[in-house]
């Protein structure tokens, strides 16, 4: 009893200091977004007179950076949706075949995919560039949808498969003579048993495309193609950047990732931890 | 329904071979159970049957036609698993339906057969629910209902009560044997329990390392067992057996001689082979030491020491014998078997 007490005790104490850190920040950029232009350094911990008009000057687009914000909003959700899905197709089509339907070379997908780890995305970036202007992609959202879709696919087929592995190979045999053509057993029974996997794969995808800054920042420049995120890395250019009002456009650009986190939270923890170990 | 016919069936994995040359003929109507031990190759053959694995060498033929080369799906064979693998997503109607649903049968048909079967199963109550909502017994029938939907040709059932506890086994084994009076099917069922072949087949193919040892009868096998192997994996409790020299109508082994009415060369090398309910204690006999008693109520195991071997008895009824008392052990001459020690062909 005594033992355990102990033991939570230790936990607390270890926990009251992380969460600080983690909120910390979060804070600042909220006391920020809160306060007007004058009161934004004052150090205080609170401002004296708290106001949400930063927030109707971002969604009124009365600044100068913030001409675009609508467009910038719906091009990070179009290319985040975008990637989450185009991610999630190919990854279930490649985990199914390479680990049910068992093609040639399947050991060999998975070896180079865990490969790609090795390479810091950032060394891909100039590539990246120069093969999207080959394609006459720049400045299109599609570069860094097929961008991101490259960066994300390797985790997300590598999660995949392991969670497929999981699957015992009987429902498919039983499916097989139930008269199921590859296709059907696709549909019909990999997909829904796989849904906690495939809704967590998405998530990650999305997310990770969401808040991706340094690729959308080089393969899109026009005003109206880039994402809020590059965005908002154009208010520090200016002498005397607007900080209450990139405060506040973050916590705005936040809120989609935080709630789709928590809508799915039970499936992030699932869907990410089958597979990872053998049980 | 129809005849399945396995024609030198041979099958490799890499560079090892598992079965080697399986030559059965099962016919129409008939329910032949496969049995071995772990690793005789006996599920392999199933799954050849079943569209499953590959075929090595050789050919398989349902119904007067090779379908070595169709898939699982155009063979006309249902087929029940081990582990169920029933769809967890789907309810046990769907479950079942699923065949006729891919066939593209029509809503009133699939829920007909999906109704019958139910019926037959005895599954009615439970068919809007999911699998994890029932039990083994539940879960294997309604695997059995999915096989029985499709009314196929053949029915290949993979040690389908391995997963079961002992008494829901004996429950489920009278079941199948019923159900394959009430349709019959043509049915291949594969277990490595003795007991489940012997008292569910009509012919039993006993397999040892990709080989067919025996074909027949279960009774045929049990009286009249063509090798060591065959007796002493059918029958339970197992047959005992001792190496001796064949002299003037009886073994010498063990320091004593031991009656036989079989007959081999004199002065061959044997081994004889005598059911421990062939074996009696009286007052006459070999002498021995008892062991172990295992009373069961209908019947008494015990477990007698002669020399350096132990032999099982079985006799009917109780007995008032203790570890370490002298009896003296009677074989019946006529249900000696003697097999040659170094082949282990019957004599």
């Amino acid at each position: 009893m005594k033992k355990r007490f102990t033991k939570e005790a230790v936990l607390v104490l270890l926990a009251i200091p992380i969460l600080l850190w983690t909120l910390l920040p979060i804070y600042h950029i909220f006391l920020f977004s809160i306060s007007s232009k004058d009161s934004a350094f004052s150090g205080a911990l609170w401002p004296d007179k708290p106001t949400l008009r930063n927030f109707g000057t971002i969604f009124r687009q009365e600044q100068f950076y913030l001409h675009h914000f609508w467009a910038q909003i719906w091009n990070s959700l179009w290319i985040a949706v975008a990637a989450g899905a185009i991610t999630l197709a190919v990854a279930a089509c490649a985990a199914f075949s390479i680990s049910r339907l068992k093609v040639k070379g399947g050991r060999a997908v998975m070896n180079l995919a865990l490969f790609t780890y090795f390479i810091p995305a950032a060394f891909l970036a100039i590539p990246m560039y120069k093969a999207m202007g080959m394609y006459g992609l720049l400045n299109n959202r599609w570069s860094l949808v097929l961008a991101m879709v490259t960066l994300a696919a390797p985790y997300a087929i590598w999660v995949l498969k392991q969670a497929s592995d999981k699957l015992p190979v009987e429902l498919d045999e039983a499916a097989k003579i139930d008269g199921a053509t590859p296709l059907q057993l696709f549909r019909l029974v990999y997909l829904p048993l796989m849904t906690p996997s495939l809704i967590a794969i998405g998530t990650y995808a999305l997310l990770l495309a969401w808040n991706e800054y340094l690729y959308a920042y080089l393969l899109l420049s026009h005003e109206q193609t880039i994402p809020l995120a590059v965005a908002l890395g154009h208010f520090i250019a200016a002498d005397d950047s607007p900080w209450e009002l990139l405060m506040a456009t973050g916590l705005v650009y936040a809120l989609p990732p935080a709630a789709i986190y928590y809508a799915f939270r039970r499936y992030m923890v699932s869907g990410l931890t089958t597979g990872a170990v053998k049980a | 329904m129809a005849s399945v016919v396995f024609d030198s069936i041979y099958k490799s994995f890499g560079s090892t071979k598992v079965l080697h040359g399986i030559s059965l003929d099962i016919s129409d109507g008939e329910f032949m159970v496969l049995v071995g031990p772990s690793g005789c190759g006996k599920s392999t053959l199933l799954r050849m049957l079943a569209g499953l694995e590959d075929i090595t060498g050789g050919t398989i033929a349902i119904d007067q036609r090779v379908v070595n080369d169709l898939d699982s799906k155009d063979r006309d064979i249902a087929m029940v698993f081990q582990s169920y693998a029933l769809y967890p997503h789907m309810t046990v109607r769907e479950n079942m339906g699923f065949s006729l649903k891919l066939r593209k049968e029509s809503v009133r048909r699939i829920a007909e057969g999906v109704d019958r079967a139910a019926k037959i199963l005895n599954l009615e109550p439970y068919l809007e629910r999911y699998p994890r909502e029932l039990s083994g017994g539940q879960r294997q029938r309604v695997a059995m209902g999915r096989a029985i939907v499709r009314d196929p040709k053949v029915f290949l059932f993979d040690e389908p009560l391995s997963n079961l506890d002992a008494k829901l086994r004996v429950a489920m084994r009278s079941e199948i044997k019923a159900l394959h009076q009430r349709l019959k099917t043509t049915t291949v069922y594969v277990t490595h329990d003795q007991v489940e072949a012997m008292t569910m087949a009509d012919r039993i193919a006993v397999m040892n390392e990709g080989r067919i040892e025996q074909l027949g009868e279960p009774l045929e096998l049990y009286d009249r067992p063509a090798n060591l192997f065959v007796a002493q994996f059918i029958g339970s409790p197992a047959m005992n057996v001792f190496e001796g020299t064949f002299r003037s109508n009886s073994v010498e082994a063990l320091g004593a001689r031991w009656p036989s009415t079989a007959r081999a060369a004199e002065g061959q090398s044997v081994r004889y082979g005598i059911r421990p309910e062939h074996l009696s204690l009286g007052g006459e006999g070999i002498p021995g030491e008892i062991e172990v008693v295992e009373p069961m109520g209908a019947e008494t195991e015990i477990l007698v020491k002669v020399a350096a071997q132990t032999f099982t008895v079985m006799t009917h009824g109780r007995a008032s014998f203790a570890p370490g008392d002298k009896v003296r052990l009677a074989p019946q001459a006529g249900h000696a078997h003697l097999f040659d020690a170094s082949s282990g062909r019957r004599i």
